[in-house]
């Protein structure tokens, strides 16, 4: 029988709840923030959280280092420029991706805990939602937070504020951009590739070649073929996707000797597809779990 | 409105048809749903929460369509699944609140309702530990826990006594008689073991290869037999000759003398009987049919291994 002297002591009757109830939104919201404590390890053990915490706090480095130098120097001194940022971190981004995307679907399908998201106030296209816009959110995170704290950080530190803000205005919607663009794509490749697997490691490593093999598959075809070829290899790689898209961005012109055949094809070319890939991933990622079975 | 609706729900897959033209229509209780392995109860299960599209047919839960008004019905639905579907590095307390959040609860109801429900499911100071540490005892408790802590007017619960052992299980049953008849909440109970359902439920469906093959209520099934069932002291063998010699045919059973009683006059018999005989008489008393009788053994595991 139950236990009765703790059934006596902490018994104190079943109340019936009789507040409101909010429905699917909030189900969806509270997915997702679940979800993005989830990409940090937020609430999970000193080990879950070294990797991404660690990761961002290398992310930020770069931002963090220009503005100490930017600080102590007397003039202006730009170690590099904000189109060059995602080049410098691009390895963090895809081990950010590949660490945090496997964390957020692959754990639900591994305990089957997905039965009991499905059973509630949810749809299944509703729980591939709230983990994509987890996802964005953590990559958002180390695109889109260290570029806005150098430039809001170039301007405090600079000789005027005003005049900082009037002459780099551009670039606002530049980091914006890029950040939203280059995150929607690494999320939608993290995500999808992890939900084929409840197996972390598979995803992991999955999510790396994909990234890191089709770089370098592309690269050497871009150098042996001939141009006309090499120009569109290029875009079947995320990391020179996301390189095209960033330059349209700040419309900067790429440099002739690293990537010769971005002269060529206009950068509005990446942008288009990072948006048309991106959709798809997502589009496919909502499929996926509109078929899993649980 | 019923609780429960259906009408010609069907599941087929490639090879097998899981569940077959299904007409059902049940009132709100704790209802039993019987059938061997693969017979179909899980399958209905899921059809009714919308975790499955039905090939055809439909159904209905408290008035909602189970296909288009999923998300609004099963803010008031509990299921505890027959699998494992807890994560591992998480306390109890932080996935049940999780849990009633998804099911549409704002964050503070939610916590204090994850304090409630882990106390009345006997959870208690482990309810802060990760998950994994937990026996299998503990584990179907948090899985208990996270069906009932949204407070739901419908509770679909799937083999909940799995993997327990006798104690256990005897509190899960215990917990789930609770819950329906005080908390005032519905219940599915799905259960190969007769024995279960009997001691829990009000109401019986049974299912096989797809099909319905009943549907009563619990009280007329194990309704009183017209068997009278007399244990007297010594003097059984006497009294059987005694009582065959007035034209009653009389099958021994143990201890205890089994009569068909067709009407009154024969309790009369028996006891002047008894006096005469000069026996005691211990029990007298009309059968109650058990639900195992009802049941083919090869169909069912109706053995009453749960009473340890």
């Amino acid at each position: 029988m139950t236990d009765s002297a703790a059934g006596s002591i902490y018994d104190l009757g079943y109340r019936n709840y009789d507040g409101i109830r909010l429905g699917r939104r909030h189900a969806i919201w509270a997915l997702y923030l679940h979800s993005l404590r989830g990409v940090f390890g937020i609430g999970r053990s000193f080990w879950a959280k070294a990797g991404p915490i660690g990761i961002t706090i290398l992310a930020f480095l770069p931002a963090i280092l220009q503005l100490g130098i930017g600080a102590l120097a007397t003039q202006e001194v730009n170690i590099f420029e904000p189109e060059e940022y995602y080049r410098l971190i691009q390895v963090l981004l895809a081990v950010f991706c590949a660490i945090g995307a496997p964390e957020l679907v692959g754990r639900d399908q591994r305990t089957k805990t997905l039965s009991l998201y499905f059973s509630r106030a949810l749809r299944r296209q509703d729980y591939a939602l709230g983990k994509f816009a987890a996802m964005l959110t953590g990559m958002l995170s180390i695109t889109l937070l260290p570029q806005l704290l150098m430039f809001v950080g170039k301007a405090v530190t600079g000789d005027d504020f005003g005049d900082y803000l009037r002459d780099n205005w551009e670039d606002l919607p530049a980091i914006v951009g890029s950040a939203l663009l280059l995150s929607s794509l690494f999320a939608g490749i993290g995500l999808l590739i992890a939900s084929q697997t409840s197996r972390r490691a598979y995803s992991t490593i999955g999510i790396l070649a994909a990234f890191v093999l089709t770089f370098a598959i592309a690269e050497a075809i871009f150098h042996s073929a001939d141009e006309d070829v090499g120009k569109f290899v290029l875009l079947v790689s995320p990391f020179h996707v996301f390189e095209g898209l960033t330059l349209w961005f700040f419309d900067v012109s790429p440099d002739p000797d690293r990537r010769r055949a971005m002269v060529d094809l206009p950068g509005i070319v990446f942008v288009l597809e990072a948006i048309a890939l991106s959709s798809l991933l997502l589009a496919l990622l909502i499929r996926r779990y509109e078929r899993i079975s649980a | 409105m019923p609780l429960i609706r259906t009408e010609q729900l069907t599941k087929r897959y490639a090879t097998v048809t899981a569940l077959d033209s299904l007409d059902l229509e049940l009132e709100s209780g704790i209802i039993g749903l019987v059938g061997a392995n693969g017979a179909g109860k899980s399958t209905l299960i899921k059809l009714l929460l919308g975790l499955l599209d039905p090939t055809s047919g439909k159904g209905e839960v408290m008035g909602l369509d189970v296909s288009r008004q999923g998300p609004e019905l099963r803010q008031f639905v509990g299921y505890m699944p027959e699998h494992d579907c807890l994560p591992t590095d998480v306390s109890a307390t932080e996935f049940v609140s999780h849990m009633a959040q998804i099911s549409g609860l704002p964050h503070a109801a939610a916590r204090d309702r994850t304090a409630e429900t882990l106390r009345h499911v006997g959870l208690f100071e482990e309810r802060y530990r990760e998950i994994k540490g937990y026996s299998t005892g503990m584990k179907q408790r948090v899985k208990l826990a996270q069906a009932l802590v949204h407070d739901p007017r419908l509770m679909l619960l799937d083999e909940p006594t799995n993997g327990l052992d006798p104690e256990g299980r005897e509190e899960m049953l215990t917990l789930i008689r609770r819950i329906g008849t005080e908390f005032g909440i519905a219940i599915i109970l799905s259960s190969h073991l007769l024995s279960e359902i009997e001691r829990v439920c009000d109401h019986l469906i049974e299912i096989e290869d797809g099909r319905l093959i009943r549907s009563s209520p619990m009280a007329e099934l194990t309704a009183p037999t017209r068997v009278l069932a007399i244990e007297v002291d010594g003097g059984r063998r006497k009294l059987a000759d005694r009582l065959e010699a007035a034209g009653i045919s009389v099958t021994e059973s143990g201890r205890v003398l089994l009569v068909q009683k067709d009407d009154d006059s024969l309790l009369d018999i028996v006891r002047d009987a008894v006096v005469e005989l000069d026996l005691g008489l211990v029990r007298l008393e009309q059968s109650r049919r058990r639900l195992e009788e009802l049941f083919e053994p090869a169909t069912l595991t109706a053995q009453d291994d749960s009473n340890g």
